[in-house]
């Protein structure tokens, strides 16, 4: 009787067999590593109501951090700061800049400014900005180079595998709690003076899940 | 004193003079010949039934678990009894076909085919309920050591986790076992079968299997090896999902006793099933010859035995309570008894325990009627003892001011029936496209394949007469 | 930070409208039921399906991250530091008293209430109305603007009604007011009665203290407020004196922590004192005696008598007394009481429920006197702002004046009497027959739709004010939050009503205090704004004597007559009291303390008299159907659900007030049954009525099914005695007979922690983190539920609905069980708080597939919902089910679903995860506030552990009879390391050795050897 498949059809079951495998791993793979925040939201730089620039601000005129974040010290929250704060400089500088208008606006009708959120972490996941600046976690750590950037974006994956690498080895990133708004802050035998700052400061961060969901 | 003993010879396996044709034409024919109308009407009716599944699957995760009566003393209601039964009902096909081919009983290769398939559909019952339960599906892969952005691992201690991978890996096996031996009779299809569309489909999955010496002898060889996987996984499977319960601190569940006794109740219930089916389709199909009555005398038995096993287990249960001394366990026995719940605990009894014994008896061994009546009994039993172990234990444990009484809604009904849509769904289209019986091994069992059946000159098929050894005849 | 696009509801949207629709229709209909029609609510759960759009639900993080806004002030307010609360103290106005309380604020917005130590009247606890008070600010259904004749008009337009209507100042104007203790009130008040020539003002409340002041009439001739000090007893005689529960008596919450701290055994040296309790149905103080007799609510006053008649004849100045002979004359309790009373003079209370009538007061007062106990434990003051006149009587005349149509305007202040007013009374009419009616009241209720002016009432938390505590403390109301619908206050109300303009209470008040400080008033103001309250202020002591012609003045009202069939009595209900609380979610599922029915209020009856009404005694474990009955007393009839309970007196029922509320809110509409068209001027508190059954039957949602301890030993306890002989009664070894198993084998491997176990300890170090434990006192704890409503009030805990409840889903993380032991006609009641164990070696965390339950450094049994997957096994593997699992979305039905969402939203604590759908809950500690303290400690000190004290749990900090301690046990010197080390502390399942953080505190009762008193138990 006649031959239903050609030749080739011999091999087809052992060929799909092992792409079957092949791809099952591929996608696995894939899913894990592309789908990270690490390739998902780092870079996120929204545009803003007013282009504000830290390149400016942070990097230029070397403003420090908490002259505008005023509460990170005392707050989960590095609050964004009041249109007042702005105007402390703003009524004098520039004062007739259009980019500025906003700002002005705010200042006299008292409405808020709508900043874009940047680094946004699920609610479910509580962090205190001064647990960690108090003990010498500088703000370049998960905020990266701020001083160089124009627009605000996203340095850091902030998941929560990222998390645990700093937590899990805090000596690796910990600096001297003056330093923390220091921007390229490097130290060249770091694990050493990590290990004594970790000592100094009773460093024992938490890695149970209920010291940052509840 | 002396005593007159008389050679019975065993009987053959299968009635009627068959030869190799009409063995293939009886069972292959079904396949080939048209469609009866009666398969659409009830392929139509189990459809309906799957349509009642996907519904109430699609409006649970819609609204949330909550549309089934679960409550906070009872977390785990019929979803979790539904599943340990359908996985107990998928013992008995693995059990028969890879512990008693190691064991050499031919007559199993009259209903190992499909009391395989109807382990696969069983398992695929069992597989959706774990899946459904959880409160957030659509997270459920978290259960599945996958790397991830979180570092989280899954937790290796809880059985749940353990269970994932003992039903997939026992039904991947049950499948593959199943598939096994199924190439030779695929072959067989594809060779008989008329139209172009068949031939190709069939030839698909026959993997160009032609029948030689070399295919036979790697057919048998991953058969074997195929058999001794199955062969622990069928024990272990049940094992682990009674470990879900055993490894639990609620009284009640937390027992030695477990894993042996759910194994001998899954192969109660697999055997049960087996029986329903497989005497509704030897009637149907007129397969009477080949699944005889000495099979369903042979089921019987080990129904008899199993259901005695239960038994046991059930009365160790009370003894453990009492002897353990610890009051919750034995309050929580004799409220099974006694309490809220002891009208299931009383219909588990006499279902699972009462009703095999009438197996005692030759005469009921061997009456078809009966028997199906029995296997539904037993099954309806074995719902019930999941029911009692579940339910009771949780409903009442050790504080009893967090007692609470749980009984369940439309929907759980609704979900349980629905599985029985998608069971004979499954089951109508095996037996429609696939040889409900292996006719390759079902040849294998012939006279005809026996060599010394043929004269050596010759070669003429001559089934000899049955030598009485002379000895025998003397007084001993 | 908002979140935005508002990412609205899902599959509830649909459901939502039809809901809506059919809620518009219902409140279309002007009585959608009959009054007595028992309707079933099916799907309560709706009650919230009508509030909101979104807010972020944690734990469904949808795969695309909404873009988020963030919006900073445009001028930073002063010390406002965004998530960090703000604390101010202020005090809760209820009726005649204030209870000082601190508000957390956040983010501008009060949060949670807690006591405040400052204030005698709350001594740092609450009771559940203070907690729920939070939830009914930001009740949606509160009315939003006045109406004019049910027309939304603006406050503009009352303004210049009133400014028009009240300029004619010889009107008959009639007042009627709630009790108020307010300084400013009642100076607006003798304002108005100056200005308005013929005007009258009086004051309604359906559960007053009005008896309890004409008693003392009565007996001294001086209408004065009795203050029995419990604490300083050491005899305690309460006839139906309900005085820990805040629905029976105005200063529970001083009372409690005052008492219990009197009872508190720490050692086998220490006394207690002895309670007594005389009641029909079963109370918490009834639960917490030593001795508790049931008597009908009508015997109670000859009880009384023949007490005092038994007294008289070993001390004087009870010879009115003298030779009165009833059935209870040789009653043992009698016999006994007085013994002990006579044992203890001077140093013994006999206290009555406030609503017995004036004659059994006076009784009462008289037996103080001559006992010796006025000025000891009991004393006596005068109220500056009370008439001097019997109050029900003025406001019965003030009402048939306006049935005669005598009455030109009638303004109510607050009060809503045509739903609690006496039924012969008929205010509604009443209305109908007075020229103009103005009601400024917190809702739309039965008495606004009868008038022709409502004004929305502003809550206590919107608005200025004072109080006088129940001592007399006067103590300030500050506002933590402007009005959310412009409310007015009472004092800004009657003030408009006087001057015809608008003024601020702010103002108001300040004028009043200004004249208590002449001099630097501002300094003086500051302090009283931070403290909220002057310390050095209160009611000064009254010496009283029996009134001359005490004794024949007091023959005629000495005849008593008890029902001779079946007495039926109406009582405040223990969550809505006289229904003002009636649409405040948290409290109408609190759980009733002795009934643990939620949702719905029941007639009360013993066993022998439901058996003789036909009903079956026994409860079926696996129906909540109960059987209705037909109540039927003076000339109205109700029906409703009849509910066994234990204890009971026989041929008595007991039914409670405050249900049956229609078109008030999502909430109160038809839960339950309205019981005051029972209640008449004549019978306030019990009458003879028919009762019969009616053949059908009602679902009822009751939280705990089973009620005997089954001889178990969750709840140990023994008589002050036993304790003595045995101080350590309560240990395993003692309890069983034999050692915990497998202790003996740890010992020999050197491990004093606990058995041997399989597992390895998964709890953290102890040196480099605290380890937080707890223990609750059970013989402080009466069962009045503040913990549990502090606790939802603290975790954001969802309110699911009647439906969801009876199906036995209820989300409290801290529920109270209550088990009745002994005589099932006259069994002993004890409560027994059950939070989360926080197992050292928990079960639950070994069976969860993902890993979502795990142990924290600090030794807490931690809930990751954000990782739970709900397969509900740790549900089912906790030998304590404290496990709550989301069954629906209750979260979003509660706080995200229909009209108005941001309101409800603003109770909500920010520190929490709002849970979704399909994830387990549980308590937790309070996690927020261990890592807040954590934290804190850390930046303050650099040390991991916070002080002892320094962190608190939400239902410790409630409770008012500091039966919960919590804190770090590595630290051997903290309250909680010494409770644990007492030889009263036992932990629950200890055989299993899961090894819970959670302790107990066996019950100790100072029993009479003369009287039987509740079993000792584990009683086998």
């Amino acid at each position: 009787m006649s031959q239903i498949f050609p030749k080739w059809a011999d091999e087809a079951p052992k060929r799909i067999l092992i792409g079957v495998i092949i791809f099952l791993n591929a996608a696995i793979f894939g899913v894990w590593y592309f789908f990270s925040p690490e390739f998902t939201d780092v870079g996120y730089a929204p545009e803003q109501p007013v282009p504000f620039s830290h390149q400016v601000h942070a990097g230029q005129l070397g403003m420090d951090c908490q002259y505008c974040h005023t509460q990170v010290t005392e707050s989960r929250y590095a609050n964004i700061p009041a249109t007042q704060t702005c105007m402390n400089c703003h009524n004098q500088i520039l004062t007739d800049s259009e980019n500025l208008e906003p700002i002005r606006d705010s200042w006299e009708t008292g409405e808020p400014i709508e900043w874009v959120r940047v680094h946004m972490l699920p609610d479910f996941a509580y962090f205190n900005h001064a647990a960690h600046v108090s003990v010498g976690v500088g703000c370049e750590s998960c905020h990266g180079r701020i001083d160089r950037m124009e627009v605000v974006q996203q340095a850091e994956p902030l998941s929560m595998g990222w998390c645990l690498d700093c937590h899990r080895e805090p000596e690796k990133h910990v600096r001297p709690v003056e330093e923390v708004t220091t921007m390229g802050y490097t130290e060249e035998n770091q694990l050493e003076v990590g290990l004594d700052l970790v000592a100094k400061h009773n460093i024992n961060a938490p890695t149970y899940c209920q010291s940052c969901h509840y | 004193m002396s005593k007159t003993y008389e050679y019975v010879p065993e009987p053959a396996l299968v009635k009627g003079n068959h030869d190799f044709k009409s063995i293939t034409a009886l069972v292959t024919d079904i396949n080939l010949r048209p469609t009866p109308k009666a398969w659409y009407i009830a392929f139509g009716f189990a459809n309906i039934l799957l349509f009642v599944l996907l519904f109430s699957i699609g409006y649970l995760i819609w609204e949330g678990t909550g549309i089934w009566g679960l409550n906070t003393p009872v977390g785990w209601g019929w979803a979790i009894i539904n599943f340990v039964w359908w996985v107990g009902i998928g013992h008995a096909g693995t059990l028969i076909s890879a512990i008693l081919f190691l064991f050499r009983q031919n007559w199993r290769t009259a209903i190992n085919r499909f009391a395989e398939a109807m382990t696969i559909f069983a398992v695929m019952c069992a597989g959706i309920f774990p899946a459904i339960h959880v409160g957030r599906i659509w997270v459920i892969y978290w259960v599945f050591p996958i790397p991830n952005q979180m570092s989280m691992w899954p937790n290796f201690n809880s059985p749940l986790l353990w269970d994932v991978f003992a039903v997939s890996t026992y039904f991947t096996v049950s499948l593959l076992f199943w598939y096994v031996g199924l190439v030779p009779d695929l072959a067989t299809i594809r060779d008989r079968i008329k139209s172009k569309v068949g031939k190709v489909v069939y030839g698909i999955f026959s993997l160009g299997w032609r029948g030689s010496n070399r295919h036979w002898w790697n057919y048998e060889k991953s058969y074997m090896i195929l058999a001794g996987l199955a062969t622990p996984l069928v024990l272990s499977v049940h094992t682990i999902v009674s470990f879900d319960f055993a490894t639990s601190v609620i009284p009640g569940w937390h027992t030695t006793i477990f894993p042996p006794y759910f194994v001998a109740g899954a192969v109660f219930s697999g055997f049960a099933m087996v029986l329903s089916l497989m005497i509704i389709c030897r009637k149907v199909y007129k397969l009477e010859e080949i699944m005889t009555i000495d099979h369903i005398e042979k089921m019987n038995i080990i129904l008899m035995i199993t259901g005695t096993m239960v038994g046991f287990a059930y009365l160790m249960e009370f003894f453990i309570a009492w002897y353990s001394g610890v009051e919750y366990e034995k309050a929580i026995f004799i409220l099974r008894a006694t309490g809220p719940y002891a009208w299931a605990y009383w219909i588990m009894i006499t279902c699972n325990v009462i009703s095999p014994q009438f197996f005692w008896s030759k005469k009921l061994r061997r009456n078809v009627a009966f028997t199906f009546v029995i296997s539904i009994v037993v099954n309806i039993g074995m719902w019930f003892e999941r029911f009692v172990i579940t339910v009771s234990s949780l409903s009442t444990d050790f504080l009893p001011g967090s007692w609470g009484y749980y009984s369940p809604t439309i929907w759980d009904v609704a979900t349980y029936v629905g599985t029985f849509g998608l069971f004979f769904t499954f089951f109508l289209l095996f037996l429609r496209f696939l040889p409900m019986v292996a006719v390759a091994e079902i040849k294998g069992i012939l006279p005809q394949a026996d060599p010394h059946n043929y004269d050596e000159e010759t070669g003429e098929y001559e089934p000899k007469k049955i030598q009485v050894p002379e000895p025998l005849r003397e007084n001993v | 930070m908002s979140d935005q696009p508002k990412q609205t509801t899902y599959w509830k949207s649909l459901n939502e409208l039809a809901q809506n629709k059919e809620y518009e229709k219902f409140v279309q209909r002007e009585f959608p039921e009959d009054a007595t029609e028992l309707t079933d609510q099916v799907s309560r759960r709706s009650f919230l399906r009508v509030m909101g759009a979104s807010i972020a639900l944690a734990g469904f993080a949808s795969c695309r991250k909404p873009v988020q806004k963030i919006m900073p002030y445009s001028r930073q307010p002063e010390d406002m530091v965004q998530g960090v609360p703000l604390f101010y103290a202020t005090s809760m106005p209820f009726q005649d008293t204030v209870t000082g309380l601190v508000v957390e604020n956040n983010d501008g917005r009060p949060t949670k209430l807690e006591g405040n130590n400052e204030h005698p009247s709350s001594g740092g606890g609450t009771n559940i109305y203070n907690q729920g008070a939070i939830l009914n600010l930001y009740d949606p259904d509160r009315s939003h603007s006045p109406k004019r004749n049910g027309e939304n008009v603006s406050l503009s337009d009352f303004i210049s009604f009133s400014a028009e209507h009240f300029s004619n100042r010889d009107q008959r104007v009639l007042f009627i007011s709630e009790a108020t203790s307010s300084p400013t009130q009642n100076r607006l008040k003798q304002q108005a009665l100056r200005t308005f020539t013929n005007a009258e003002w009086v004051t309604y409340e359906p559960f007053s203290e009005n008896n309890a002041v004409e008693g003392t009439q009565l007996a001294f001739g001086q209408r004065l407020r009795t203050v029995n000090h419990y604490g300083q007893a050491d005899v305690i005689v309460a006839l139906d004196d309900d005085f820990v529960s805040p629905h029976r008596h105005q200063n529970s919450v001083e009372n409690a922590y005052r008492v219990s701290a009197n009872r508190k055994v720490t050692s086998v040296d220490d006394t207690m004192s002895r309670i007594y309790s005389i009641e029909n149905n079963f109370t918490a103080t009834g639960s917490y005696a030593d001795h508790r007799l049931r008597l009908k609510t009508s015997e109670i006053e000859g009880f009384t008598y023949a007490l005092a008649s038994r007294l008289s004849e070993s001390v004087n100045g009870l010879s009115a007394y003298n030779g009165i002979e009833n059935e209870f004359s040789d009653h043992e309790w009698v016999n006994t009481l007085a013994e002990d009373l006579l044992s203890n003079r001077g140093s013994s209370v006999v206290s009555i429920g406030k609503e017995y009538k004036p004659a059994a007061q006076a009784a009462v007062a008289a037996i103080n006197l001559a006992l010796g106990n006025n000025g000891n434990t009991v004393t006596y003051h005068e109220l500056p702002y009370r008439e001097n006149r019997d109050e029900n009587q003025a406001f019965s005349d003030a009402v048939r004046e306006m049935q005669n149509g005598a009455v030109d305007t009638v303004v109510l202040i607050g009060t809503n009497p045509v739903f609690t007013a006496p039924a012969d009374l008929n205010f509604a009419e009443a209305l109908e027959n007075t020229g103009t009616k103005v009601h400024l009241s917190d809702y739309f209720d039965e008495t606004s739709r009868n008038c022709d002016w409502h004004v929305n009432h502003a809550h206590f938390l919107e608005m200025w004010g004072d109080g006088l505590s129940y001592t007399g403390q006067r103590s300030v109301i500050q506002p933590q939050i402007l009005p959310l619908y412009d409310g007015l206050s009472e004092i800004e109300f009657i003030n408009t009503i006087i001057t015809g303009e608008e003024s601020t209470g702010y103002d108001l008040v300040r004028e009043t205090w200004q004249s208590y400080y002449p001099s630097d008033f501002d300094s003086q103001w500051e302090r009283i704004l931070h403290d909220g309250i002057e310390p050095d202020s209160g009611f000064g002591d009254v010496n009283v004597s029996l009134a001359a012609d005490f004794d024949s003045a007091i023959q005629p009202e000495l005849s008593y007559e008890p029902v001779s069939g079946i007495e039926i009595t109406i009582k405040p209900d223990s969550t809505l009291f006289d229904g003002r609380f009636a649409n405040n979610g948290w409290l109408q599922e609190l759980p009733d303390p002795m009934t643990k029915i939620s949702w719905d209020n029941v007639a009360m009856m013993s066993p022998k008299t439901a058996e003789s009404l036909g009903i079956n005694p026994e409860r079926s474990f696996s129906s909540r159907e109960v059987p209705v009955v037909r109540i039927s007393g003076g000339n109205s009839t109700i029906e409703i659900a009849a509910w066994v309970l234990p204890g009971h007196a026989d041929d008595s029922i007991t039914l409670t007030t405050g249900y049956g509320r229609r078109n008030i809110g999502r909430i109160a509409d038809g839960v339950g049954v309205d019981t005051y068209p029972l209640r008449t001027t004549s019978a306030m508190l019990y009458q003879p009525g028919e009762v019969s059954t009616t053949g059908q039957s009602y679902d009822i949602a009751c939280v705990q099914d089973h009620h005997s301890l089954e001889g178990r030993d969750m709840i140990r306890s023994a008589s002050l005695e036993g304790y003595k002989e045995h101080p350590d009664f309560a240990t395993y070894k003692n309890v069983h007979g034999y050692e915990v198993p497998g202790m003996e084998e740890a010992r020999e491997e050197g491990n004093e922690h606990g058995p041997i176990s399989l597992f390895t300890e998964t709890y953290g170090s102890y040196d480099d983190q605290p380890q937080w434990g707890m223990s609750i006192d059970l013989n402080s704890c009466f069962g009045c539920g503040v913990c549990t409503i502090a606790c939802q009030a603290e975790n954001n805990i969802p309110v699911i609905g009647k439906r969801e409840v009876s199906r036995r889903r209820i989300m409290h993380w801290i529920r109270i069980d209550r088990y009745f032991e002994g005589d099932e006609d006259n069994p002993g009641a004890y409560h027994q708080p059950v939070p989360c164990m926080h197992c050292e070696l928990a079960p639950c965390e070994q069976v969860c597939p993902v890993a979502a339950t795990t142990h924290s450094e600090d030794g807490v049994n931690q809930m990751t919902y954000n990782r739970c997957i709900g397969t509900r096994y740790c549900q089912n593997n906790c030998p304590f089910k404290v496990r709550r699992f989301n069954f629906f979305n209750y979260s979003k039905e509660f706080v995200a679903t229909g009209d108005d969402p941001e309101i409800i939203q603003m109770a909500m604590n920010p520190d929490v995860t709002v849970r979704f759908r399909g994830v387990i809950e549980k308590c937790t500690y309070c996690a927020q506030r261990l890592n807040r303290g954590k934290i804190n400690a850390k930046i303050a000190t650099g040390s991991r552990k916070p002080v002892d004290g320094a962190v608190q749990t939400a239902c410790q900090q409630a409770c008012p009879s500091n039966a919960i301690t919590f804190g770090d046990i590595t630290d051997q010197d903290s309250v909680i390391s010494q409770d644990k080390r007492n030889e009263r502390s036992y932990v629950l399942l200890e055989e299993m050795n899961v090894r819970p953080r959670t302790s107990y505190m066996a019950k100790i009762r100072n029993s009479n050897p003369e009287l039987v008193s509740p079993p000792d138990l584990p009683s086998h």
